[in-house]
């Protein structure tokens, strides 16, 4: 009974999830919303189990199962995310008859995430990794009279597919040659994978299969559509929260279980770092689109957060882990935001093709104040302008780099910053200094309210960041 | 609960008064100033009754710390230093803001206007009860901020605009030696402590750094053959802060100018904020500076000099603002000139500099308000177009008149009769002449009682020319409403009676501001440090002409300007005119502005970068657009890889696989 408690923000995310579904069933369109509002409240009080539950270190169900800072705090990652995108999403679902399945598949990827981040063995890493996978997949395509949203799904659903069987091929060679899944008995046997080539196939092959969710390059390319075609509150849950799954569960098979074949890995890690953050921010500066401007730069932060398996020292992977928690906060504000822009948009023009066109951010600090100052914080936080959560990852992470002697990566990193402020600090030029062409709009409450929990999040990361750098830390601690 | 436990609200009430009007106050009736008005009656209650306590138990200060995070700290300091700024500041910004109540009504961006001088009250209260260095230096820059926005309000008016950015910008050469100051100051102490921090411990918080005294003048530095002490310089470049704020020569340049904001923002920039910041600054690490007596030679020195640099443009001025902005910088520099001459009275010089900052705070704020009522009755602030104002506005001309004997420093000295600005300067005065008896120059004492006389000439100058006689060009006038003119009799009786009833708990309320439960200095061991002694001034008597000396140059000042601006017995315009070179040298205030903007902005900086500029620019020019144009350029390029094809997408899955493998074995055989 006690082990059971221990899941017990997992099971409320689960009964939550049946309890939206079966009701749903039942239940006339317009009254549906009272279920997204029952998953937001199955979201807070999981929240606050996770919160509760910080302190506490043990493993379940014969070792498959770990509860531990590092699992706790991205579980505190994904319900974070999962509660500003089911917030906002209040808005987004009125008035749909698939609220119930919206919100079902929202709470079962993120039981899928929260899983991963606790699996303690490859198998059930996987299957957690495929679940929150295959309910992303439904989400992406959730608009179903939308081509791009099912072009999207489909690019996703496809990518995804491959993805999984690398995935699933690299584990295959781990079992082959320590002859067993379990993460930390991977890690004793790791003698047996260096002696064999098929030690660095099953490093090449994770890493593509991580690679995928986390959008490292070239592992990346169905990120840009995906999170463009993607409803925006859709494309918050992949950047923001599932991206973060690809992370924990390479910090555990990587830095855990493979620590033996770390010289492989982290080369791999720095060609791909390098050249994700670079590619990234490169091709960004080009968009017009704002949410492919925002996936591009999804990769970018991907890019510095790769650092960390390089460096590898507590410092780095607290940076690294810190930034998870960041990135979190600022991505999922920044698409909630484009969010509301996009309500903005059809509201005025039901056929509008590329509604997160930059064209239609402009003057929005005069039309939607409040959005407009919440994104103008969630790009700068991205830039990693102080005092914002951005600037405080940055910080622990980049000097963490140069204090490992790791200084050609660090150069590489801040000089990738310094361009990415141009597209980043553009979309605050059109927002405040090009005149607005349409009317003030009201701005939905569940936007704002979502948003200005994510300025809170950025702000409070950035004003007061030492519980949450001692939360990493302590996260840290678990994996080295 | 104890009052100490809303302290933290002295700062916090006006900044939340500063978020709610600006989002709310266009809303609300009169741009929604009852909210800063609250707010700052709160901090004004609470910083009297803090202040009211403390004089009964000086040695009990205020003293709370949060954890930041690593070694900082944020928190409160309230000792009487502070808690007299404190009172000071939220009692004459209360004044100003209810008094714009009445001068702003007929402005549309009302609300932006009462959000900012909040922004700024609550800007410059975080200044005076910070307890660690870092925060006094966030929200001096808050300070700097604000009053960038109040000075440039009118923002459409070209001349307003550029102002701003001429105090910004002239503030911000002194702010960028203050923060040099503590980064310097910082690495030293981490450099002493070596690394090892005990829990609890805040190096930046002005406990710590007072402690770390002995050790920081110990280390020096060689520069161009002297050697320094690391004391010296620090104290040198938080003094650089200083002369800015408080537009000390040669940073004064920007205060004339910041007249272009509204009058009652001047008011509060020259009078109860901004300004005094420099000085406080000072004041707050005087323990530092005392251990370095070159720093406080060249405090006194700039003071002086300011002070009788000032006055003398003040005295040519026609344009009423100016010469009240000309007499801030003099009266500034009395300030600073007291605490420079903390290298004979030791920490005495913080009290005769504070106790001179509060008395001019009243009759400075008193004045730009007086100035204010004449402008907005009158609309002209040109002394040659006005004249005989005190005929209409009998209230305003009586008020004003109770500041100019303050400023003038009128009253009998071995006494405890005289306005409040002659009990204050006339210490600052007699120190300077003991600074010269003890073997110091005797230059600051001659500076100082020129200009005393210059200050009584400039104001009844100013006073006569508007007041008395003749209105010299037609305008229609009326007395001030209520809101505007019970402020101005409030600050009238203070600036009268103020000093005298205050001066003598002050200097012993003051002298344990570093003699207490937070810090306790032994100044005469500061100043072995420094290498010199303190003078006994215990006991200690002038000679009779000095004691009167203030007091005959004051009445002198007011005689020649009786007799030239009243009875105009002698005809100025032989001397007013262009062809007399002194005068030109006054009146174009020194040719500072051809100097700093022409000889040394144009020649030096302009035309020599358009010199180098004429080989560099094409080269810059072609390395920075080609670099951010071949970016750009790969950008497009690269972007035509998403071909938005899945297959390629999955070939591309694929054959990174393959590429990964090859290059990690790759970059494995090389190195």
């Amino acid at each position: 009974m006690t082990d059971l408690m221990l899941l017990a923000p997992e099971i409320t995310i689960v009964v939550t999830g049946l309890v939206v579904l079966l009701a749903g069933l039942f239940m006339s369109t317009p009254s549906k919303k009272i279920l997204a509002y029952f998953s937001t409240l199955g979201c807070i009080i999981a929240l606050v189990l996770t919160i509760n539950s910080l302190g506490t270190s043990a493993t379940l169900f014969s070792g498959t199962l770990g509860i531990n800072a590092l699992s706790q705090f991205f579980k505190l990652v994904f319900l974070t995310v999962t509660l500003l995108v089911s917030i906002a999403s209040i808005k987004y679902t009125e008035g749909n008859s698939h609220t119930e399945e919206f919100y079902t598949l929202v709470l079962f990827a993120t039981f899928g995430m929260m899983m991963v981040a606790s699996a303690e063995d490859l198998m059930v890493l996987f299957v957690a990794f495929e679940l929150a996978s295959l309910a992303t997949y439904a989400l992406a395509g959730f608009e179903k009279q939308n081509p791009r949203s099912l072009e999207a799904a489909m690019k996703y659903f496809i990518a995804g597919a491959l993805s999984g069987a690398l995935l699933l091929l690299g584990i295959s060679f781990v079992y082959g040659a320590s002859g067993t899944t379990n993460i930390s008995a991977v890690a004793q046997n790791a003698d047996l994978l260096m002696s064999s080539p098929m030690g660095l196939l099953s490093v090449v092959l994770l890493i593509a299969g991580f690679g995928f969710k986390i959008a490292l390059v070239p592992f990346h390319m169905w990120a840009p559509d995906t999170y463009q075609g993607s409803p925006s509150v859709v494309s918050a849950l992949l950047a923001a929260g599932s991206k973060k799954m690809g992370f924990v569960a390479a910090f555990k098979v990587f830095i855990v279980a493979l620590i033996g074949l770390q010289a492989d890995w982290t080369i791999a890690f720095a060609i791909l770092a390098v050249i994700t953050m670079t590619y990234g921010n490169v091709v960004a500066l080009s968009q017009t689109s704002v949410k492919r401007m925002l996936a591009y730069s999804s990769l970018a932060q991907a890019g510095y957060i790769s650092m960390a398996f390089v460096v590898l020292t507590p410092m780095a992977l607290t940076g690294g882990i810190l930034y998870a928690l960041s990135h979190g906060f600022m991505k999922a504000g920044a698409f909630i935001a484009t969010a509301a822009v996009v309500y903005m948009v059809f509201k005025d023009d039901k056929k509008s093709e590329i509604p997160d066109h930059i064209d239609n951010f402009k003057g929005l600090g005069k039309r939607m104040p409040i959005t407009a100052l919440s994104l103008t914080i969630f790009v700068f936080a991205l830039a990693g302008i102080p005092p914002t959560a951005g600037f405080v990852s940055k910080f622990i992470l980049f000097s963490s780099t140069i204090e490992s002697g790791f200084v050609w990566l660090a150069v590489i990193a801040i000089i990738n910053s310094a361009i990415s402020l141009y597209y980043y600090a553009r979309v605050v030029k059109y927002m405040y200094f090009i005149p607005a062409e349409g009317e003030r709009v009201s701005e939905p409450a569940p936007y704002v309210v979502a948003l200005l929990i994510a300025v809170f999040g950025v702000l409070a990361i950035g004003f007061w960041p030492e519980p949450f750098v001692q939360m990493a830390m302590n996260a840290a601690d678990v994996l080295i | 609960m104890a009052i100490e436990d809303l302290a933290f609200l002295i700062p916090i009430l006006p900044a939340l008064a500063f978020v709610l009007t600006f989002f709310l106050g266009k809303k609300l009736p009169s741009g929604g100033a009852m909210i800063p008005i609250a707010a700052i009656t709160g901090s004004f209650l609470i910083s009297i009754v803090i202040t009211i306590n403390m004089l009964a138990n000086p040695e009990h200060v205020i003293s709370q710390s949060y954890h930041w995070f690593s070694i900082l700290n944020l928190g409160i300091l309230i000792d009487p230093l502070a808690a007299v700024m404190l009172s000071m500041v939220s009692f004459v910004s209360l004044l100003i803001h209810i008094f714009a109540l009445g001068y702003m009504s007929h402005d549309k961006a009302q609300s932006r206007y009462f959000a900012e001088t909040a922004l700024f009250t609550a800007a410059m209260l975080g200044v005076v009860l910070s307890d660690n260095i870092l925060q006094f230096f966030i929200c001096w820059e808050l300070v700097g901020l604000s009053s960038y926005l109040l000075i440039g309000f009118w923002f459409e008016k070209p001349s307003a605009a550029s102002a701003a950015k001429k105090a910004f910008l002239t503030t911000r050469i002194g702010d960028v030696m203050f923060l040099a100051g503590i980064i310097l100051l910082f690495t030293d102490i981490f450099k002493l402590v070596n690394g090892t921090i005990p829990d609890g411990v805040y190096l930046l918080r002005f406990d710590e750094i007072f402690s770390f005294i002995p050790e920081l003048s110990a280390m020096t530095a060689t520069i161009l053959g002297y050697e320094i002490s690391h004391l010296t310089i620090i104290t040198l470049l938080f003094f650089g802060g200083a002369v800015g704020k408080s537009g000390q020569f040669p940073l004064h340049v920007w205060l004339p100018d910041a007249m272009e904001g509204p009058t009652t923002v001047s008011a509060l920039i020259h009078a109860a904020t901004m300004v005094t910041a420099g000085v406080y600054l000072v004041a707050r690490t005087f323990p530092m500076f005392l251990a370095a007596p070159q720093s406080l030679i060249i405090v006194a020195y700039v003071g002086a000099f300011t002070a009788l640099f000032a006055a003398t443009m003040g005295l040519v001025m026609n344009d009423l603002k100016r010469v009240l902005a000309f007499s801030t910088i003099s009266q500034l520099g009395y300030m600073t000139l007291g605490l420079g001459m903390g290298a004979v009275i030791g920490a005495e010089a913080v009290g005769i500099s504070i106790f001179h900052l509060i008395n001019h705070a009243f009759f400075k704020a008193l004045l730009f308000l007086c100035a204010g009522s004449v402008i907005h009755a009158v609309g002209t602030h040109d002394m040659r177009q006005l004249g005989g104002v005190a005929k209409v506005m009998p209230i305003t001309a009586a008020t004003m008149f109770a500041a100019a004997l303050a400023l003038a420093g009128l009253g009998i000295p071995g006494t405890r009769i005289g306005a409040s600005g002659f009990l204050s300067k006339d210490p600052i005065i007699e120190a300077a002449y003991l600074f010269g008896e003890h073997g110091g120059s005797w230059f600051p004492y001659v500076f100082a009682i020129v200009a005393a006389l210059l200050t009584s000439l400039y104001i009844f100058r100013l006073l006569f020319m508007t007041f008395t006689g003749e209105p010299r060009s037609d305008y229609g006038g009326h007395e001030s409403p209520a809101s505007m003119t019970v402020p101005l009799g409030i600050l009238g009786v203070f600036a009268l009676i103020f000093g005298a009833l205050t001066t003598k708990v002050f200097n012993g309320f003051l002298s344990t501001t570093f003699l207490n439960d937070f810090v306790h200095m032994d100044f005469h061991e500061l100043a072995g440090l420094g290498g010199y002694e303190l003078a006994h001034t215990a006991g200690h008597h002038e000679p009779l002409l000095i004691l009167w000396m203030p007091i005959i140059v004051a009445l002198i000042g007011l005689l020649i300007a009786f007799v030239v601006y009243y009875l105009k017995l002698i005809d100025m315009s032989d001397i007013v005119s262009r062809n007399n070179p002194v005068y030109k040298l006054l009146y174009n205030r020194y040719y500072q502005h051809q100097i700093f903007t022409e000889l040394f902005s144009i020649k030096f900086i302009y035309e020599g970068i358009a010199l180098a500029g004429f080989y560099l620019e094409k080269s810059l020019d072609w390395i920075v657009s080609g670099i951010s144009g071949f970016i750009i350029e790969a950008g497009e390029v690269l972007k035509k890889a998403q071909t938005g094809v899945i297959q390629q997408y999955a070939t591309a899955i694929i054959t990174g696989v393959g590429l990964l493998l090859i290059l990690v074995e790759l970059v494995t055989e090389v190195f």
